[in-house]
C-alpha cells in the first residue's frame, strides 16, 4: 500500500465517538487515546536479523535494534522487539526492503493506542494483566506481549506512562472495562 | 450466660456508638465490634440454630472458626447467608438475622427435630428413603427422587439472595518477594526481618485489625511492640493489607487472596468494588496462620455460653465484653489460664478443670492469689440449660476413665481441647502434616517448597518464641529469595513452650449414661455419628467425612476434624496419626460467587468484537447477531418487516440488483516472504504454486488426518506476499497452525504470517449492479472493468475520496460480487461511498440471514457442513485436490475409510411438496425406515426467494447418485415432525456459475 497516497477524508478510531473528556484536578488515572497510529512491522529473517533490524533503527533514529522484551524510543519514533524475528515501528513508516532481507507490513489501523499513566495506572493495569510491573521488573522501556480479558494485547512504558496496543475490534470492549474499572481512582480522560 | 461490656478497656472506640439492627430489633455497639462482640455485649446469646437438630447456638469463638454463630447479613438482592459473626465488623445500618429457624432463633419452632435426634443419625435420609421396602425393593430409587425435594426444602443453612447481585467486584494481579499471611506476634516479625533484608513483602491479615494474637493481650507491652512493627513496615515500605484472606496456595508462589474492601462500609460508594480477588505471585512464603482451639466432645457441648477459653480472652481483651460471671474453664492444657486470670481480674468468679492431675506449683500459687479454684483431674461431662448454660456435671478420674461427678452452677463454661496449627494452605500443596505427639496436633512435615511456617502455626505457643520464629523466618526468606545462603539464618524455637505436658482429651463419656456429644456443631455430627460410621463398616477417614458430614460444613472441619479423627482411631484401636488427615482444599474461608466472577459478566462476560463498520451498520438499522466473540449486522429491517421478510427481500434485490454485506470478520493472514508460494502451496490441498500474481485462488486446507479444517481465498498481491482469508469461525485457528507449521514442520522456510484482520475492514458488494457501484466509487472506474478485473482478479487500487483499497472478484452469493477491504479507520467512508452509490440501483444492505440464504442456493459450504468431521470429497470438492504435490492431509486423506463412496456427501434439499419446510438439524431417513441415526442430516435450510420454495443442505450417504428420485424422511420426532424430500444437487441455483462470472 502507498501511504503517500493523498487521503481526503479523516480516520475514525474504534474509541472516537464513544468517550468524553474527563478532567480531574488530581486523577489517580488518566487514559489517554493517542490517535493516528502509524505501526508498521519489520519481520526478518534468523541470518538477517542483527544486520536489517539495525538499519532499520538507524533509519527511523533510535539508538539500535532493542533487545527481547525491550524498545528503544526517541522522539516521537519507537521499536518495539514484539517477537524473536518481529519489530514493531511506532511513530514512522518503513520501506519495503529485499525480501531476502525481511518483510514489512503496515498495520497502522489494526491496533487502538491508549496511554494509561497516573499514580494507580499500575494497580488498574494489574486488575486485568497478569504481569509484574514493579519498577524493578518494568521499567520505562519494557515491552511486553499479554492477555487483557481474554485478548491478546501489547504493553510498553515510556516516561509518558504505559502505552498499551490493543487489537481494533476489541478496543472498545476493553477500553469500556479499563474505565468502568479505574473510575474507583478518580479517572481522568484526556 | 450474663455476657456485660466492661466499662472501660478494649481496643473498641467508646467515641463512636453505632447503631445495627439484630432480628429487626435496634442495637448498639461501638466502632471495633465485631458483631458476634456486639450481640453478646447485648446479652443476646442465641445467634443461630443447628443444621438438623435446630439446637439453639450461640458464639463458640472469636474467628474464622466459628460454628455457632453463622448469621444472614444484608437484605434484598445484598442477602450475604452463613456470616460468621465472629467475624462480621458491625456498621451503622447493619442488617443481621439468625437463620435456619421460624420465628426467629430464640424461640424456633423446628426444634421439635430434636426430639427426634436419635433417629437422624449419618445417613439417615438415604436409609429411610432409598429403596423403601417392599415397594421399591430391587426397583430403584423412584420415590426417593420425590423426597429429596422435600428434603432439600427443610434442609440447608440460610438462604441466598435470589436478585442479581448489585455490587461489583475486582480482579487484580499482585507480585512480591515475599507473602507473610498473618499478622500475630510471628507473621509482624517475619514480614519486619524480610522488609529489613531488603526484599519486597506483601503481608495480609484477614482481620480488620493488624496484630493477630497481640490483639487479645492485655499487656501495654504488647500493644507497643505491635505499633511498633506496624511503624517498621510502613517505613520499610512493604504493603499490609487488612481484610484480606489467603484463601489458596496454588503452583509456583500463586497465592489466591481475598480483599474485603467494603464489607464494614454503611453505604459504599458505587463505583468501589465490595471485594478483590487477587492473584499473588511471589518467591517465598511465611504462614504465620495461627493456630484454632479445639473443643471437646461432652454432653450438650453447643449450649450457647461454650465456647473456647481463647475467645472469651478475646471478648474481654480485645473487645471489653464480660462473657460470663460465674465460669468454669476445662482444659487438657496450660493455655487456659492465662484466659481465667484474665477473666478472674475483670470480677468473674471462675473456676478451673484441669484434666491432668499434676500442675506446677507456680500456676496453683497464681490461681490462689488471683482466687480463682482449681480442680485437678476433673473434667466436663454434661452441659445443663434449655437455651444456655445454666450447669456442668462434671467427671473426674485418671488416665482417661472417667466417673460422674457433682455438679457447679455456671453462666459460662470455656473449654480448651488443644491447639491445631493452621496448616490449611500448606496443605494445598500437597503437604501432608504429620502427628506430633507431644502437643497433640498436626504439624507441618519437612517439605520442600519455598514456604515456612512461623509461630504457632508451627506449634510454638509463647508469644516471645513466636516473634523469634517470625524473624528467623524472615531472615530465612531474605537468605533464600537473595540466593546468600543459610549461614546467618538464626535458628528457629521448636515447637511446644508450654510447663506441663498437654494431655490427650476428646470426648468425655462415663458407662450408663447417654449424652448428645458434638464434634461438627455445624453440621449436627456427633461422637455417636463417628462410632456408627465404624460400626458400619466405614475404615478411611475420607469416607468417614464424607458418609458423616463431618468437615463438610462452612468451617471446612477447622474445628472437629482432629476430634473425629481421634474417635474413628480409638474405635479402630490405632492411634491418630494412622488414621490420617483429611486434606485441606482451598479456599480456606468462602469466597462470594461474585469475586469469582470479577467483571467478567453481563456484557463483560466475554470481549465484544466489533467490526470497525459497527455503528455504521446500527446507524442503517441492523440488527445484530453473535458470531463468535464478533457481533454481525443478521439484518436491515424496514419498517414492520419481520426477520423472514427481511431477508427475503435482501436475497431477491441482491440477485436482482446489488447487495451490501460486512465481511470484516473474515479472518485475514499476510503471508510474506521469499518462499511464500510454496508454504502456501504445501497447506492448501489445491494447486497455488502457479497463481499470478494480481490473482486470488478459493483454497481448501485439510488437517493432517485428511479432514476439512478451513477454507477461504488467497489473493497474490507480489511475488512474495499474499494475503489469505479465512472463515470467520476459524480465523484464529488458522492462523495459529500456519505458525506452527513454519516454527516446528518447515522452519527452513523464509516466510512470516501475520494477522491482519484487525488492519482491514472489508464489505462485499454483490449483484449484477456490483460493478456499477464499484465503478461510482474506485478513483478509476476503469480498473474495475470487466477486463482489468476478470473473476478472481485482484487489484490494489484507491477510492475516489484517496483511501488505499484492495479488491477481489470473488463470489460467496453467486452472484457477480466484490470483496473491498480498506485500512479500517476508514471504513465508515467505504460504506458512505458505495451505499450512496448502491441506492442509485435500488440496492440493499444485507446480513448474516441473507448471506446464508444466498450461500445455501448456490451450495457453498461454511463450517456448518465442514464441520471436522467431512472430507474434501465428502463436501464435493475432492476434484480441486491436487494428486501433484504433497500437502497438509495428502496421506491420511488417502485412507481407505475416507475414500468409501457410500459416506456422507454434501446433497442440496428440496420438499416433495413444496409448500412445506424443515429444518436444520433434521435426520433424513430412507422412506421405509425411519428410525436411528438414519442415512444422513441436514445442515442448513433457507427459503429460497429464487426458487419459491424452502431448500436445505445436507450430508447423505452415498450421496446424490444413490438417493436421486427417491423419497427420503427428513425426520425431526421432538420438533415439527417429519417431512418427505427429495435429494438434489447442491447446487441450486445457478450451477454453471454463469452469474457470477457475468
Amino acid at each position: 500500500m502507498d501511504n503517500t497516497l493523498s487521503v481526503n477524508v479523516a480516520r475514525v478510531s474504534a474509541l472516537a465517538k464513544h468517550y468524553k473528556p474527563i478532567i480531574k484536578d488530581n486523577p489517580g488515572v488518566t487514559l489517554t487515546e493517542v490517535p493516528g497510529l502509524t505501526l508498521w512491522q519489520l519481520a526478518v529473517w534468523p541470518d538477517s536479523l542483527q544486520r536489517v533490524a539495525s538499519a532499520v533503527a538507524d533509519q527511523i533514529g533510535v539508538s539500535g535494534a532493542p533487545g527481547f522484551g525491550r524498545s528503544n524510543t526517541q522522539a516521537a519514533v519507537s521499536m518495539l522487539r514484539i517477537e524473536p524475528l518481529k519489530f514493531w515501528v511506532i511513530g514512522a513508516a518503513l520501506t519495503e526492503p529485499d525480501p531476502n532481507d525481511g518483510a514489512v507490513l503496515d498495520l497502522s489501523h489494526s491496533r487502538t493506542h491508549i496511554r494509561i499513566s497516573g499514580p494507580h495506572a499500575t494497580t488498574l493495569l494489574n486488575s486485568y494483566l497478569p504481569l509484574d510491573l514493579r519498577e524493578q521488573s518494568f521499567a520505562v522501556g519494557a515491552v511486553a506481549s499479554t492477555a487483557f480479558h481474554h485478548v491478546g494485547v501489547a504493553l510498553w512504558r515510556t516516561d509518558k506512562g504505559y502505552e498499551l496496543l490493543l487489537p481494533r475490534g476489541f478496543a472498545l470492549s476493553l477500553w469500556e472495562l479499563l474505565v468502568e474499572s479505574a473510575t474507583q481512582y478518580d479517572l481522568s480522560i484526556t | 450466660m450474663s455476657a456485660s461490656r466492661l466499662p472501660a478497656g478494649g481496643r473498641i472506640d467508646r467515641d463512636q456508638p453505632i447503631e445495627f439492627h439484630w432480628d429487626n430489633r435496634k442495637l448498639k455497639g461501638f466502632k471495633g465490634d465485631t458483631l458476634a462482640s456486639a450481640l453478646m455485649a447485648n446479652g443476646e446469646s442465641i445467634l443461630g440454630r443447628s443444621f438438623k437438630y435446630h439446637r439453639p447456638r450461640g458464639i463458640m469463638s472469636a474467628g474464622v472458626e466459628e460454628s455457632g454463630a453463622i448469621v444472614t447479613v444484608g437484605r434484598g438482592n445484598r442477602r450475604d447467608p452463613n456470616v460468621k459473626a465472629t467475624t462480621q465488623e458491625i456498621f451503622n445500618g447493619l442488617q443481621a438475622k439468625g437463620q435456619n429457624a421460624w420465628p426467629n432463633v430464640r424461640t424456633d419452632l423446628g426444634s421439635v427435630n430434636g426430639l427426634f435426634s436419635r433417629f437422624f443419625s449419618a445417613g439417615f435420609y438415604y436409609k429411610t428413603f432409598m429403596g423403601i421396602p417392599p415397594m421399591e425393593w430391587g426397583k430403584g430409587t423412584g420415590i426417593w427422587m420425590q423426597y429429596e425435594k422435600l428434603i432439600r426444602k427443610a434442609a440447608g443453612m440460610g438462604v441466598a439472595s435470589r436478585e442479581p447481585d448489585p455490587d461489583i467486584y475486582d480482579h487484580g494481579h499482585m507480585f512480591c518477594d515475599v507473602l507473610v499471611v498473618g499478622s500475630g506476634p510471628a507473621g509482624l516479625a517475619a514480614a519486619v526481618a524480610a522488609a529489613e533484608g531488603g526484599l519486597d513483602v506483601v503481608l495480609v491479615e484477614q482481620d480488620f485489625e493488624i496484630g493477630g494474637d497481640y490483639l487479645n493481650q492485655s499487656s501495654t507491652e504488647a500493644e507497643r511492640k505491635r505499633s511498633s512493627q506496624i511503624s517498621a513496615l510502613k517505613k520499610l515500605g512493604a504493603r499490609v493489607m487488612t481484610r484480606t484472606t489467603a484463601f489458596g496456595l496454588y503452583d509456583y508462589g500463586v497465592a489466591g487472596l481475598l480483599e474485603r474492601v467494603t464489607d464494614h462500609v454503611a453505604v459504599p460508594a458505587v463505583e468501589i468494588p465490595r471485594q478483590r480477588f487477587l492473584t499473588l505471585r511471589t518467591k517465598h512464603t511465611i504462614l504465620a496462620t495461627g493456630a484454632l482451639e479445639r473443643s471437646v466432645a461432652f454432653g450438650n457441648n453447643d449450649l450457647p455460653g461454650i465456647m473456647t477459653a481463647a475467645a472469651a480472652n478475646s471478648y474481654v481483651n480485645r473487645f471489653a465484653v464480660q462473657a460470663g460471671q460465674r465460669i468454669i474453664v476445662a482444659t487438657n492444657n496450660d493455655s487456659a489460664y492465662s484466659p481465667a486470670l484474665n477473666l478472674a481480674r475483670t470480677g468473674a468468679d471462675v473456676t478451673v478443670l484441669d484434666s491432668r492431675t499434676s500442675l506446677p506449683d507456680n500456676i496453683l500459687g497464681l490461681l490462689d492469689t488471683k482466687g480463682v479454684s482449681h480442680r485437678a483431674g476433673t473434667t466436663a461431662l454434661n452441659a445443663v440449660g434449655k437455651k444456655g448454660i445454666a450447669s456442668l456435671e462434671l467427671a473426674s478420674g485418671d488416665d482417661g476413665q472417667w466417673a460422674a461427678g457433682d455438679s457447679l452452677t455456671c453462666d459460662l463454661l470455656l473449654v480448651s481441647g488443644g491447639w491445631s496449627p493452621v496448616v490449611n494452605l500448606l496443605s494445598h500443596r500437597g503437604v501432608k502434616p504429620v502427628w506430633d505427639k507431644d502437643n497433640l496436633c498436626f504439624v507441618a512435615p519437612i517439605f520442600d517448597e519455598p514456604i515456612q511456617m512461623a509461630g504457632s502455626a508451627n506449634a510454638i505457643w509463647g508469644t516471645s518464641d513466636c516473634e523469634a520464629s517470625g524473624n528467623a523466618a524472615g531472615v530465612a526468606a531474605v537468605a533464600a529469595v537473595k540466593g546468600t545462603g543459610m549461614n546467618n539464618v538464626t535458628s528457629a524455637p521448636g515447637a511446644g513452650g508450654w510447663e506441663t505436658p498437654i494431655a490427650p482429651l476428646y470426648e468425655v463419656r462415663v458407662d450408663n449414661k447417654k449424652t448428645k456429644c458434638f464434634i461438627d456443631p455445624q453440621h449436627d455430627v456427633t461422637a455417636d455419628d463417628v462410632r456408627l460410621a465404624h460400626q458400619e463398616g466405614f475404615v478411611s477417614v475420607e469416607h468417614l467425612k464424607r458418609y458423616t458430614t463431618l468437615g463438610m460444613a462452612t468451617d471446612q472441619g477447622k474445628m472437629g476434624n482432629i476430634i473425629g479423627l481421634a474417635l474413628m482411631a480409638e474405635a479402630m484401636g490405632r492411634e491418630i496419626p494412622e488414621v490420617g488427615t483429611t486434606t485441606f482444599r482451598p479456599p480456606y474461608t468462602p469466597i462470594s460467587l461474585g469475586a469469582l466472577t470479577g467483571r467478567g459478566k453481563g456484557a463483560h462476560f466475554k470481549p465484544l468484537r466489533r467490526t470497525p463498520m459497527h455503528d455504521w451498520n446500527l446507524a442503517a438499522g441492523a440488527t445484530m447477531t453473535d458470531a463468535g466473540l464478533w457481533q454481525r449486522p443478521w439484518y436491515f429491517a424496514r419498517q414492520g418487516e419481520t426477520i423472514t421478510e427481511a431477508y427475503i427481500r435482501e436475497t431477491i434485490t441482491t440477485r436482482e440488483t446489488v447487495g451490501l454485506v460486512d465481511v470484516t470478520s473474515l479472518g485475514k493472514i499476510a503471508i510474506q516472504g521469499p518462499d511464500a508460494t510454496e508454504f502456501i502451496n504445501s497447506v492448501y490441498s489445491n494447486a497455488f504454486a502457479k497463481l499470478p500474481i494480481g490473482k486470488a485462488r478459493y483454497g481448501i486446507m485439510l488437517r493432517d488426518d485428511g479432514i476439512v479444517m478451513d477454507d477461504g481465498t488467497s489473493w497474490r498481491l507480489s511475488e512474495t506476499d499474499y494475503f489469505m482469508t479465512t472463515t470467520t469461525a476459524h480465523a484464529a485457528k488458522v492462523m495459529v497452525f500456519l505458525e506452527e507449521l513454519l516454527q516446528t514442520r518447515w522452519p527452513h522456510l523464509q516466510v512470516h504470517v501475520t494477522s491482519v484482520s484487525e488492519q482491514w475492514a472489508g464489505s462485499a458488494v454483490a449483484g449484477p449492479k456490483s460493478r456499477a457501484v464499484l465503478e461510482a466509487c474506485v478513483a478509476d472506474p476503469a480498473s474495475v472493468a470487466n477486463e482489468a478485473l476478470p473473476f478472481m482478479g485482484v487489484i490494489e487500487t484507491s477510492l475516489s475520496n484517496g483511501v488505499p483499497c484492495r479488491i477481489a472478484r470473488i463470489s460467496f452469493s453467486g452472484e457477480m460480487a466484490y470483496e473491498m477491504y480498506v485500512p479500517s479507520d476508514y471504513s465508515e467512508s467505504m460504506m458512505d461511498l458505495l451505499w450512496s452509490a448502491a441506492q442509485s440501483f435500488d440496492g440493499c444492505l444485507y446480513g448474516t440471514e441473507t448471506l446464508g440464504a444466498l450461500r445455501i442456493e448456490k451450495g457453498h459450504v461454511t463450517g456448518v457442513e465442514l464441520d471436522g468431521r467431512a472430507t474434501i470429497d465428502d463436501a464435493g470438492l475432492g476434484k480441486m485436490a491436487s494428486d501433484q504435490k504433497s500437502y497438509i492431509g495428502s496421506a491420511l486423506r488417502s485412507r481407505p475409510d475416507l475414500l468409501r463412496t457410500d459416506r456422507p456427501q454434501l446433497v442440496g434439499i428440496f420438499p416433495k411438496d413444496k409448500t412445506e419446510k424443515f429444518k436444520a438439524g433434521s435426520v433424513l431417513c430412507s422412506e421405509n425406515k425411519v428410525e436411528g441415526h438414519g442415512d444422513g442430516w441436514i445442515t442448513a435450510v433457507t427459503h429460497s426467494p429464487t426458487l419459491g420454495h424452502w431448500i436445505g443442505l445436507g450430508y447423505i450417504n452415498g450421496g446424490y447418485d444413490q438417493w436421486s428420485g427417491q423419497t427420503v424422511v427428513a425426520a425431526d420426532p421432538v420438533r415439527t415432525g417429519n417431512t418427505n424430500v427429495e435429494i438434489v444437487s447442491p447446487h441450486m441455483v445457478d450451477p454453471s456459475g454463469e452469474r457470477m462470472r457475468g
